[in-house]
């Protein structure tokens, strides 16, 4: 009888999983996936919003795509209660779904502030298709919108916002912006640069509450002015789905505990994104990263394994890069550790930084910020992941970066990364073309 | 597969491959719309080029979330302009440096091999770039340490 693979989500770490299973195994088996939505692409929903693709093009998978791939679906549907002694979930339907081994991959949803009008009409969250949807259909040109929180999924869709023709107001609750992706140098350089660009920043402030006046919107801080607002959109954060999981026995702390090859403490449950608990690459402790090159790699590790093979993940690297009018910012890795050596530099007339962290020889953390048209600044966003990815000693090119933290290249080549970069696959194997698997159309 | 060779001993900073490149890419004459790039050692005194190694694992590509980029048929990782949005993930993905984003059209490129005819090195004088049957390795490591290491010791650094 063939292997039965239940995939539940499908998300970037399910889609990734039902692909690697195709490519890997030795013997036709069957896949069942259950997912709440059809499998689309959230990384590219900003580009939905602005209206640069069309809905189509967010689409990772037709019915059609899964039909060929001979996917069995429940779309719509949502497991509610996982059986791990029966090997059988239950669906929100009443549907049964019996499975040799299965795959969580169940995400994350937007969380909103507690606060009261968080749920009035007018008050959205963008983080699925169907909020996009709102998003798009209230945002127009001239529209005063307010982005309650200035972390990465507000940054994520700043460009589309003004793109639109809205005029943008960002409240942070933190005393600066990007608070989880850059350090308080960086924050300042990208708010500066907002402010430039016609953003309105409030930071340090805190939503008291949100009231309804004739249809807008208006709302209150617990100090300061009130704003009005004809869209808010509230980026406070997103949690996992993972509460249909209690009492299953499978075990979650911040998400499914999770070894290097995806499995969880039940060996026929593996998780993958961002509801697991799998190694960080730089400190290599246990962490769930909630970001899409995670989700990937987890879901390619643990397909691999669900289709015989035996591959172990070295450990995910958080990697974050946000472009805010043609302004880029990203991070790698330990970038806000605390105790690590620092080397920086900062060009404010080119509005550039760069903050190298080591520990000894290695770098273990970076920031970059730099307009997106000086293309250094994009080789080097790729060359400082590659030196923190591989962890490859600089030596005395260490101090070729203290004398001038903005020639990366220069101790990349020098310090040979390439060579140590080159033999590394996520799958012990080259890759292989997405080719005829589920792309948008 | 045939890779780009480069051996920066023969480079002499020349910028040929540069102003190919950026015509075979974007139909103009412009370095800063290159892929293959040269940098300058030892105070501009020696140079070697550099670009996407067509590496095994092809992050660029595991990573876009629309499969917007492939493996083209002389094995070149290759971005299909009308599936890239722009979202930068192969930027922050490949750990080479070699992707490239450009902000009038809002899509990524990077090195394709021109198709398997490297327009790089044919505008090369020097064959300090060919395009020869081989692996992808590391071409210039060895020849940028040593020189950087000479900077370094002589002007102070350890």
């Amino acid at each position: 009888m063939p292997t039965r693979h239940l995939i539940i989500g499908g998300g970037t770490a399910g889609m990734n999983a039902m692909r690697t299973i195709r490519e890997e195994e030795r013997e036709p088996s069957e896949i069942t996936l259950v997912s709440a939505e059809k499998p689309y692409s959230r990384m590219v929903l900003p580009y939905y919003l602005d209206r640069s693709i069309a809905e189509s093009h967010v689409y990772t998978a037709t019915a059609a795509h899964l039909l060929k791939w001979k996917v069995k679906t429940h779309i719509g549907r949502r497991v509610t209660a996982l059986d791990v002694k029966a090997n059988a979930c239950m669906l929100d339907d009443g549907t049964r779904i019996e499975y040799d081994d299965c795959l969580i991959a169940t995400g994350s949803s937007a969380a909103r502030a507690p606060v009261p009008g968080a749920d009035l009409p007018g008050v959205h969250s963008f983080w699925t298709l169907e909020e996009a949807r709102g998003v798009l259909a209230s945002v127009k040109p001239g529209s005063q919108v307010v982005m309650v929180g200035a972390g990465f999924i507000s940054f994520t869709i700043l460009n589309s916002i003004l793109s639109l023709g809205a005029k943008l107001t960002v409240v942070e609750l933190a005393p600066r912006i990007l608070p989880r992706m850059v350090d308080a140098t960086g924050a300042e350089l990208v708010e500066g640069w907002l402010k430039a660009h016609g953003v309105t920043v409030r930071t340090n402030v805190k939503l008291a509450r949100i009231e309804d006046v004739k249809g807008r919107k208006r709302l209150k801080f617990s100090a300061g002015p009130d704003l009005t607002a004809d869209v808010v959109i509230m980026a406070t954060g997103i949690r996992t789905n993972l509460g249909w999981l209690k009492d299953s026995g499978v075990d979650v702390r911040q998400g499914v505990v999770v070894d290097a090859h995806q499995r969880s403490n039940v060996p026929n449950v593996y998780a993958a994104g961002d509801v697991a608990e799998g190694r960080d690459l730089i400190s290599g402790q246990p962490a769930v990263h909630a970001i899409e090159p995670t989700a990937q790699e987890h879901g390619r590790v643990a397909g691999a394994n669900m289709a015989g093979k035996d591959v172990r993940h070295k450990g995910s690297l958080i990697v974050n890069i946000v472009e805010v009018c043609h302004l880029d910012a990203a991070s790698f890795g330990a970038w806000d550790d605390g105790k690590a050596e620092v080397i920086s530099g900062l060009k404010k007339d080119r509005n550039a930084y760069r903050k190298l962290l080591f520990s000894g020889e290695r770098m273990t953390g970076a920031i970059i910020i730099g307009r997106s048209n000086d293309i250094w600044t994009t080789n080097d966003v790729g060359m400082l992941k590659g030196l923190v990815q591989s962890g490859q000693p600089l030596g005395r090119f260490k101090e070729h970066l203290r004398r001038n933290p903005f020639d990366v290249k220069t101790a990349f080549i020098a310090a040979k990364t390439a060579s140590a970069l080159l033999p590394e696959t996520v799958l012990g194997r080259p890759s292989l073309a997405p080719g005829d698997s589920p792309v948008a159309v | 597969m045939k890779v780009l060779q480069l051996t920066p001993e023969r480079c002499t900073g020349c910028l040929r491959c540069e102003i190919a490149c950026s015509y075979m890419q974007t139909g103009a004459y412009q370095p800063a719309k290159s892929v293959i790039r040269v940098s300058p050692f030892e105070g501009h005194t020696s140079y070697a080029p550099y670009t996407c190694p067509q590496c095994a694992e092809g992050w660029c590509m595991t990573a876009c979330p629309v499969g917007a980029i492939t493996i083209s048929a002389v094995g070149a990782k290759d971005v299909l302009d009308d599936l890239c949005v722009g979202c930068k993930l192969c930027t922050i993905a490949c750990p080479y440096g070699t992707m490239f984003y450009d902000t009038s059209t809002r899509k990524a490129f990077k090195c394709n091999l021109c198709g398997g005819d490297p327009a790089c090195a044919h505008a090369c004088p020097t064959a300090a770039i060919e395009y020869v049957e081989g692996m992808p390795a590391d071409w210039i490591g060895d020849f940028a340490g040593e020189r950087v290491a000479h900077v370094l010791a002589t002007t102070g650094g350890r």
